[in-house]
């Protein structure tokens, strides 16, 4: 692990690091900054993703919610990124990392009511499920525009700084087809240039909904894009949540202290589709997505690991998937038996005074609710 | 209870699936979230999970048959008591107009006969005019409250009944005729192919505005060359006829004049220009007069224009033409060959735009350069549907087609 921080930026950029192998074993030690209430605390957040995300897919076929896009298979670099800001930071999201905003606070119940879109929503049903929000952790709402995450913490960094507001830190997480895009390449020479406090993520899970990662670039890595723009870039092995924290982790300290931009690549594998819309046993080989899903889940392999330190035995463990299971199914029902917004807050927010035909509309909504 | 559940929309705006695989059976007991059944829409295919524990009552869709969205899939009693209930997507599931879905309990739909339908400029004259557009009699389409109703029944003048008379399409009142017996007579079944040419031909005829239009063509040199190329063709086993050409010299008609090559969507209100063209060719089959369509007749040179039409001919004559090699053309070609006439008033092959009726070719005297000289003439006679297109695009249209028929090297010239 120190190897690849000393090494030099392009090596960082094609290399790969690695902390806890696929089998569960540790290369080397452990950083120390990962302790056993840290590495408890993330393994929750990702079985949160594992549990909840089969959950939510099921109430999206029983018609119960509108749509879902699962991020199994990613719970790592969702939860290792995200253990590394501190209270206070802000998370820009790309459409998988509600996880993100879980662990950084969110209460479940706020990203349950928004998949509803029920009068518990923040967002008062007016977004399609999977763009959950919260102001109490600064967890904005995703943009559903490819790669838009970049260019909104880019900025959002700028402005802090520009505000004197020091010691914050901004995350942008994008996927792999994002850095293909124009607001990719705009914020990374900004950031570059103007050195904000911010960390972008790119996940690369390989697959822009059937894109492979081989018609999305020829470029050697995704990371090494970033070093054309004066960014100094890590790659990661995204299924391993020691390697994602750690980088994660120089990253934030580094922007926080002033150093300037960061971007990661976290390599990793979406095992599920892109969404609930989505069939991809239609376009890609799925014995490749087999071998990720078992040969090197990122859930088995931390398992593994806290069990052989002892810091989580199995019972431990059932314990709790089985605390976790219940509160998923509690929010769900909690939030599944909330009242609908109401009706007025389809034609508010927009118009300072509501316009007459806003007002006759509602009317005749009323008349018919 | 029995819980109805019904097909949600698994997709992003799916409207149907096929039912690929039952997990489950009438009778089986099942588990909340257990693996039920295999949905293939449009997008993907997923398995939808049991959404409530119970015994399964029914299954309304068997396997391989589709499934609408909202429509109901497979009934769940949850051995609770109550009424039953349907649970279906939370989002806009539109309900299918089925008698199954019908006879099942489902919740009032709000009717959408209570909203006024008005665009939002005639809103806004409605409101400075003060007047409920909920007390305007609608004359738009789909019940739309138009401006003019709104200042009709502002100043009191029935704009109802004078838009009415513009919209609705007359209605023609038809009592069937009865033919009394006088007489030696043989009465033969009206059906079949007799019964459909009457009623297509009715409707062209009810419903285009016909004009017909003639022009006398010098056909002399494609006299000539059609001598010299037929032996051609025959070594290579082509019946080579006036036909290809004919085709030929249309289809440059129909590009210069796309009026013709088109349809009138009277649902849409649209004009439909057709950029392709499948060229129909009447022939006179054993039940009675059918048209072969030669598809993509543009992209064809004229022996393969040859061989199609001579295949199409063959397949009516023997009662074999499938059904898709009778339908989809764009512009037709009626031609009675040698015995041809003078003149006619082709019927168009509705929904097309215009038809052309081919003449016989005979020598005839004609004025040259002031000499009366011996040459090959010939009519041509297309009705046009005014609607569509007016007598100037018909007229012009002939036009082009007597160029390249007087001149045909210039079809060569063109060909693709």
């Amino acid at each position: 692990m120190t190897s690849y921080f000393a090494g030099d930026e392009l090596a960082r950029a094609t290399g790969l690091l690695e902390i806890l192998r696929p089998d569960g074993s540790a290369v080397g030690e452990v950083p120390r900054t990962i302790d056993r209430d840290l590495a408890v605390r993330m393994y929750r957040g990702m079985l949160l993703i594992r549990i909840m995300d089969e959950r939510l897919l099921a109430l999206q076929r029983q018609g119960r919610i509108g749509f879902y896009g699962e991020a199994r298979g990613q719970e790592a670099a969702i939860v290792g990124s995200a253990a590394a800001l501190a209270e206070g930071d802000w998370i820009v999201p790309a459409l998988r990392e509600a996880g993100a905003g879980l662990y950084a606070g969110m209460p479940l119940r706020q990203y349950i009511a928004q998949l509803y879109g029920n009068a518990n929503d923040a967002g008062k049903g007016r977004q399609l499920p999977c763009h959950p929000c919260d102001r109490a952790v600064n967890y904005v709402v995703m943009s559903s525009c490819i790669a838009t995450q970049a260019p909104h913490a880019v900025g959002i960094a700028m402005a802090m700084k520009i505000a004197g507001d020091a010691g914050k830190v901004v995350i942008g997480y994008v996927g792999d087809g994002a850095t293909s895009e124009p607001d990719f390449h705009v914020a990374m020479n900004f950031a570059g240039v103007f050195r904000p406090p911010v960390v972008l993520f790119c996940q690369n899970n390989q697959w822009a909904i059937s894109t492979p990662g081989k018609l999305q670039t020829a470029s050697q890595t995704i990371a090494v894009k970033g070093i054309a723009y004066g960014v100094d870039s890590f790659r990661v092995d995204g299924n391993d949540v020691f390697a994602v924290y750690e980088a994660t982790r120089r990253a934030v300290d580094r922007a926080r202290a002033g150093d300037g931009p960061t971007f990661i690549e976290a390599l990793t594998y979406r095992i599920g589709a892109h969404s609930s819309s989505d069939d991809p046993s239609r376009y890609r080989d799925e014995s490749i997505t087999l071998e990720w899903k078992t040969g090197k889940d990122p859930l088995a392999r931390f398992r593994t690991f806290l069990a052989a330190r002892g810091w989580l035995d199995d019972g431990a463990e059932a314990a709790l998937a089985e605390a976790v299971e219940a509160e998923v199914r509690a929010a769900i029902a909690a939030e599944e038996a909330a009242p609908l917004p109401p009706l007025a807050s389809l034609v508010e927010d927009v118009y300072e005074r509501l316009p007459w035909h806003l007002t006759e509309q509602l009317e005749e909504l009323r008349k018919e609710h | 209870m029995a819980f109805e559940f019904k097909l949600p929309d698994i997709g992003e705006g799916v409207v149907e699936g096929e039912v690929v695989k039952w997990k489950v059976a009438e009778g089986d007991t099942v588990k909340m979230d257990q693996p039920m059944v295999e949905i293939m829409t449009d997008k993907a295919t997923v398995e939808i999970p049991a959404p409530k524990a119970g015994r399964v009552a029914r299954i309304m869709v068997p396997e391989g048959k589709i499934c609408l969205v909202g429509q109901v899939l497979i009934v769940i009693d949850d051995a609770t008591n109550g009424k039953a209930v349907a649970v279906a997507a939370p989002t806009l599931a539109p309900q299918p107009a089925t008698a199954a879905t019908a006879a099942t309990t489902r919740a009032p739909e709000p009717s959408l006969l209570r909203r006024v339908l008005a665009t939002p400029a005639t809103r806004k004259i409605a409101r400075e005019l003060g007047v409920d557009l909920g007390r305007v009699p609608a004359t738009g389409r789909n019940g739309r409250v138009t401006t003019a109703d709104v200042r009709g029944h502002h100043t009191g003048v029935g704009a109802s009944r004078l838009a009415t008379t513009i919209t609705t399409r007359p209605v023609v009142q038809e009592t069937p005729v009865t033919v009394v017996s006088i007489g030696n007579e043989e009465r033969i079944p009206f059906r079949g192919v007799r019964k459909a040419i009457a009623a297509n031909l009715s409707r062209s005829k009810l419903t285009a505005a016909h004009f017909t239009y003639v022009e006398e063509i010098d056909v002399t040199e494609l006299v000539a060359l059609r001598a010299r190329a037929k032996d051609r063709a025959a070594e290579r086993g082509i019946k080579l006829s006036y036909l290809p050409f004919l085709i030929r010299a249309s289809i440059a008609g129909l590009r210069k004049w796309p009026s013709l090559n088109s349809s009138l969507d009277e649902e849409k209100q649209e004009i439909v220009q057709k950029h392709y063209y499948h060229i129909g060719v009447a022939t006179q089959g054993p039940q009675g007069l059918s048209v072969g369509v030669v598809r993509d007749a543009d992209k064809k040179s004229i022996f393969d224009l040859a061989r199609e039409v001579e295949r199409l001919a063959e397949a009516i004559r023997t009662g074999k033409a499938a059904r898709d090699e009778l339908v989809g053309g764009t512009f037709t070609i009626s031609s009675l060959g040698q015995l041809g006439g003078v003149l006619a008033t082709p019927i168009i092959n509705f929904p097309e735009a215009a038809i052309m009726g081919v003449h016989k070719i005979a020598e005839k005297p004609a004025v040259r350069g002031g000499q009366i000289v011996i040459r090959q003439l010939m009519n041509l006679s297309i009705s046009v549907d005014h609607r569509i297109a007016d007598g100037y695009d018909g007229a012009m249209f002939l036009q082009e087609v007597k160029t390249y028929l007087e001149d045909p090297t210039l079809m060569f010239l063109e060909m693709v």
